[in-house]
Order: C-alpha cells, then sequence, then structure tokens
C-alpha cells in the first residue's frame, strides 16, 4: 500500500457532465437556470466519450440541466457503459416514472439521484420553485427500487432545512435510499443572487456539520456524504487520504453541453474544450487547474493550522465571492 | 483456487507515474511509497505502490499463486523467501479488505 502520496493523477476520476443547461424546473439555488449554450449532437458526446474511455475515466455524472430533458440520454449511457464507464445521474425526479427507470436501468446506470430538499412538501416545492415536485420525487424513488436501480438523494443544505436533516434522512430510509449528499450551499448563478437568503453563516455551518458529522458516526444503515473541505478539521472527518482540500481539478472536471470543460460546475472559468484541444495538456498545463492545484494561504487561512488539511476551503466559493482561489472559503467559520 | 480482483473494485494504472517511478528504480531509489495504482472501494480511493500494483494486475483469476510468484520472481530482483512473505502478506491483506478473492 502507499496511502500516504499525494501527486497529481493521470486524469480526472469523475466527470461531472452537463448535457444540456435546459431544465423544466426554476430552482431558487441553481447554478446555471440563467446560463444558455449550444449543444451537442448525439455522435459529438459518443466522440467525447471515447476520449474518456481513452483517458480511463471510470466515472460520469450526469447532471444540469435535467440530464432528462434529452432524448438520447439513454443512448449516450448505454455507449459509455458499453465503454466501460461507472455511469449516474442526478434528476430532479419529475420526469423519473417508472418507464424510464427501466430505461436508465437497461442503459447500465449504475445509481440515479434525486434532489430533495426537505421532508416536508411544501418546502420542497417552494425551494424548487414547483408545484408537486416533492410527490414526483419522492415517486422516482420508488421508481427506481421498483426496478432494482441504486438510488441517492442529494440535498443541497440552505436555510430552509439545515435544522431538519435528520427527517431528510428518514426520508431516504423510507424509500429505500443508499445514499444521502448533503450538499453544500454554492453561491454560483442563482445561489449567488440568492444567497443572503438562503446560505448560513460561518457559525450555522460549524454547528451543521458538527451534529451532521454526529449523526453520521452514529449511522450504519444509510451512507451519509459531505464534500466540503472546510470541514476537515472537525472531528469526525473522514478525510480523503490521497487529495486534500477541493477535490475540483484534481479528481474531477466538469463538462459543459459545449464541450467546454471546467474546474467544477460553479467555477465559470473554461479550461479548454474536449473535442478541440489535447486533453493532457489541458489536464497539466491549465493555468487554471495548476493554480487550484497549488492554492497559498491568504487572509486569515495565513498562519490557520487547518489550512493544511483544508487548503482554504471550498475554492469555488472563494472565487465566487471575490474573484480569488486563494482567499478564505466565506462559509469557514476560524 | 486462484486469486482475483472484487469486479466491484475501479482502478486503474497510473501511467505517468508508473513511468516516473520505473525511471527511479532504474537509478536505484526506493519507490515503496509510491502509488502507481489507484483503487476505488467502498467509495474510498486508494494507492498501490509499483510491486502491489503489479501483483493486482496479475490477479485475473487465470493465475495460481504458484505462477504469481514465478511471474513476480522473473521481474523483481528480490530473494525468493522475501519475495514470498511479501506476496503473502500482500495477498492476505488485500483478500481480508475483501479486494481479492479465491475463486
Amino acid at each position: 500500500m502507499a496511502d500516504a502520496i499525494t501527486e497529481q493523477f493521470s486524469a480526472p476520476l469523475t466527470f461531472n457532465w452537463t448535457l444540456s443547461y435546459r431544465c423544466n424546473f426554476s430552482c431558487s439555488h441553481c447554478y446555471s437556470r440563467d446560463e444558455v449554450g449550444e449543444e451537442l449532437p448525439t455522435s459529438d458526446l459518443k466522440r467525447i466519450i471515447d476520449i474518456l474511455a481513452g483517458k480511463q475515466v471510470p466515472f460520469i455524472n450526469f447532471g444540469g440541466g435535467e440530464p432528462l430533458i434529452r432524448p438520447d440520454l439513454f443512448e449516450i449511457a448505454a455507449y459509455a457503459t458499453e465503454k466501460g464507464l461507472n455511469v449516474s445521474m442526478n434528476s430532479n425526479g419529475w420526469l423519473l416514472d417508472l418507464a424510464a427507470a427501466q430505461k436508465l436501468k437497461a442503459s447500465g446506470f449504475k445509481s440515479v439521484g434525486v434532489s430533495i430538499d426537505s421532508a416536508e412538501a411544501a418546502l420542497h416545492d417552494d425551494f424548487r420553485c414547483m408545484p408537486g415536485s416533492y410527490v414526483k420525487a419522492v415517486a422516482a424513488l420508488d421508481a427506481l427500487r421498483a426496478v432494482g436501480l441504486r438510488s441517492t438523494m442529494s440535498s443541497v443544505i440552505s436555510r430552509i432545512n439545515y435544522r431538519h436533516f435528520r427527517e431528510l434522512l428518514q426520508l431516504a430510509r423510507e424509500h429505500g435510499v443508499h445514499q444521502v449528499y448533503l450538499h453544500n450551499f454554492k453561491c454560483s448563478g442563482r445561489g449567488f443572487k440568492n444567497r443572503e437568503e438562503l446560505d448560513l453563516s460561518p457559525q450555522e455551518w460549524k454547528d451543521f456539520y458538527v451534529e451532521a458529522l454526529a449523526v453520521k458516526a452514529a449511522t450504519s444503515d444509510l451512507s451519509i456524504s459531505f464534500d466540503d473541505p472546510v470541514i476537515s478539521s472537525l472531528p469526525g472527518y473522514e478525510a480523503n487520504p490521497l487529495v486534500k482540500g477541493s477535490s475540483c481539478g484534481k479528481l474531477s472536471l466538469h463538462l459543459r453541453p459545449d464541450g467546454d470543460i471546467t474546474p467544477c460546475g460553479f467555477i465559470p472559468l473554461v479550461v479548454g474544450n474536449i473535442l478541440r484541444e489535447d486533453f493532457d495538456k489541458m489536464w497539466y498545463d491549465s493555468p487554471i487547474l495548476n493554480a487550484m492545484r497549488s492554492k497559498e494561504a491568504k487572509g486569515k487561512c495565513s498562519g490557520c493550522g487547518a489550512f493544511a488539511d483544508c487548503l482554504g476551503g471550498c475554492t469555488a466559493r472563494a472565487f465566487a465571492t471575490t474573484g480569488d482561489f486563494c482567499e478564505p472559503d466565506p462559509h469557514c467559520w476560524k | 483456487m486462484n486469486l482475483q480482483r472484487n469486479p466491484e473494485i475501479v482502478w486503474r494504472i497510473e501511467k505517468r507515474r508508473e513511468a516516473d517511478v520505473l525511471a527511479a528504480m532504474e537509478r536505484g531509489e526506493d519507490v515503496s511509497e509510491h502509488g502507481t495504482v489507484i483503487l476505488i472501494a467502498n467509495g474510498m480511493m486508494h494507492q498501490l505502490n509499483f510491486v502491489g500494483g503489479r501483483i493486482w494486475a496479475l490477479c485475473d483469476g487465470s493465475r495460481s499463486d504458484e505462477e504469481l510468484f514465478a511471474l513476480l520472481s522473473g521481474e523483481f530482483q528480490v530473494e525468493a523467501a522475501e519475495l514470498a512473505a511479501d506476496l503473502t502478506e500482500f495477498i492476505n491483506d488485500l483478500t481480508n479488505r475483501e479486494w481479492l478473492r479465491r475463486g
């Protein structure tokens, strides 16, 4: 074993892939709802999969926009599966009925995530700006269970739900969910515009995470995941031994509908286009990615004992609020 | 029964690192702490060093332990007893983790 070494990988492990910015919802926190962009034809999407398979990228996760908006989603997923990739997606659940679940299963999806932000139907519907969306999302989880497809649940933690995440976990249990992602709030896109209303204060984030990590430690029937480097100094946090700080640009990249690569969906800086530029050159030599991989402590991070593990916290949040990768994460309570 | 990788585990040889490690070995440097194979098991990521990664790659269910030992003996300049002990320890560790199976 050689777990202690942190070095650059030869390619990302995951591509988070926005096939389309189109969506049937209009959520308050969405990073991409106001984005528009050219969408690639199926043939180009398959070319991208060929590139990813050639680089041995093991995971792709379709997000959006709503992935089920694209009628060729199943064909694309089946092609990726055939090429050896592990395919997953995130959906708002509106279009995910039993027939769609069967097609997702047949296309080779390893897991499908459904976004649910509150166990109270009215609160979820209001957050998602879509009456009836809670009922549809829960039905989507049941459809996935009915066809034997592993389901996950994604909940964006914000002011509407941070005191009630236990109810979300219980909802997940009742509907056969394997894993719950408690996503940290990102101030990008509409999330930036609605930040005052939805985001927590640094102390509230700390209180939430201390509580949520304790619940995670005491929970054995459900996998609970956080992906927030700002919590690396808290007790109970299981650090990824191979990568510190934000995983964006180190373990994962994001693909836009036109094939442009960004470090993550929340950082609107284009590294290059996967169909037009050499992948290795982008991955190894991009000034944007290399700046993210070699952050230097600024502001209150200078001299902070936690910096060695958190590397300044979420790079996307720091960039969104200051325009500088190296500034401290605005969620940091230290 | 032959050793076989758990098919649930996603893994990849890090080719650029592997090339660096091979070059370092040529120079006589210690590369035992340098990962060349990454594994994702139960959502957690791990690395194997060059020797571990080579054993892992060979565990495709087609070779007996004796055949594995013979192959590795030809590839690495190590005393037979030391190699046998290291191989046994590695296999025991990975079978205990359920990353390798007999089948």
